[in-house]
């Protein structure tokens, strides 16, 4: 199975329930946290050429892209983790009845934790 | 009412292709009779599979406009898109032709389901107890829904383990309790939201893995 089946597959999103797009929100966020993982341990490398080389890497992102890299990373955060509490209750067989309620409470709070905390963020950096 | 259906097909060793039919019909046909109007009429190497046309025998189950549906239930008015149905083999299974695909991943796991599996129906003035299975009606409908079955073979499915689920004796094959059986499962719930009959896969493998934690099934082989 190639790699484009399995990415159609898990994030086809034509026709599919709240539950599904739910599942690939999640996976993506994930995909894109182990992808910043990678992308952190590079930039923690640039130690190794000096404090200036550092220092000039985190100046980059002090201002307006620091605010939306923040955010984005913040929002990737919040919706793995939010839709995974969800997922931890359904997947333990807890609250089906209940699981769309849950689902809805969980992107609520995703939505409400990620505008805390771009405004703390925002906050920090002005 | 004028529709175009465009249909993918695939025939041995040849490239998927699609092919669009025009066809009048009333919006209230199922899209079963507007397909079966197109092999009489149109083009009568088009496979496709059918039997009841009630929504009973599952086995003509496909992807139409992107959505997995019986086509003998759906109203092709209900469905189109500006006049436009689309039709897909179902996903996750091998197209043996055209529309027509090949259950035997689903079919071929059925001697892991236990004769328990079997709901005893009242017979009522008969004497003779009667048995049918559980509700599923085997269309593979949640298999091509499902985005692990679509992109891991060995998964045992979501109509099997549902089936598993309903086993009364309380014991399970090892494979249920496998990277390939419950725990494969990402509660994308895709299968339950689209199966024609509420059979609910997705609820039963996550009571299976609930009592699995539980301990309170014997896992065996």
């Amino acid at each position: 199975m190639g790699l484009r089946e399995v990415l159609e597959s898990w994030f086809r999103l034509k026709g599919r329930s709240l539950e599904h797009l739910s599942f690939a929100a999640r996976r993506l966020a994930g995909i894109i946290m182990a992808l910043y993982l990678l992308l952190h341990l590079v930039d923690i490398s640039t130690l190794a050429l000096g404090e200036e080389a550092y220092s000039a890497l985190l100046n980059l992102f002090s201002g307006r892209l620091g605010l939306l890299a923040d955010s984005l990373l913040w929002s990737i955060l919040v919706i793995h983790g939010t839709l995974g509490v969800y997922s931890a209750f359904v997947e333990a067989g807890y609250f089906l009845q209940h699981r769309r309620t849950l689902l809805v409470m969980a992107w609520i709070s995703a939505i409400m934790l990620i505008a805390i905390g771009v405004w703390v963020i925002a906050g920090v950096l002005a | 009412m004028r529709f175009r259906v465009v249909i993918k097909r695939v025939k041995a060793g040849g490239e998927p292709r699609f092919d669009a039919f025009d066809v009048e019909a009333d919006p209230s046909e199922s899209v079963l009779d507007v397909v079966e109007r197109i092999s009489l009429e149109k083009d009568r190497t088009l496979a496709f599979e059918h039997a009841c046309h009630h929504g009973v025998c599952g086995a003509c189950g496909m992807v139409i406009n992107g959505v997995e549906r019986l086509a003998c239930i759906t109203r092709i008015g209900e469905v189109a898109k500006g006049g436009v149905v689309v039709l897909e083999p179902l996903r996750g299974f091998k197209v043996i032709s055209d529309l027509a695909v090949d259950k035997s991943r689903m079919f071929g796991k059925y001697k892991l389901v236990t004769p328990s599996t079997l709901e005893i129906v009242d017979g009522g003035l008969q004497e003779v107890q009667l048995e049918k299975l559980y509700d599923c009606i085997e269309c593979g409908i949640c298999y091509s829904a499902c985005p692990i079955a679509n992109t891991f073979p060995e998964y045992l499915g979501p109509s099997l383990l549902a089936l598993i689920s309903k086993s009364g004796d309380g014991k399970v094959p090892a494979v249920v309790d496998s990277r390939a059986g419950v725990w494969a499962c990402h509660a994308a719930f895709e299968c339950s939201v689209r199966c024609p009959v509420g059979f609910k896969p997705g609820e039963s493998i996550m009571r299976l893995r609930r009592r699995l934690l539980k301990g309170e099934l014997r896992v065996e082989g």
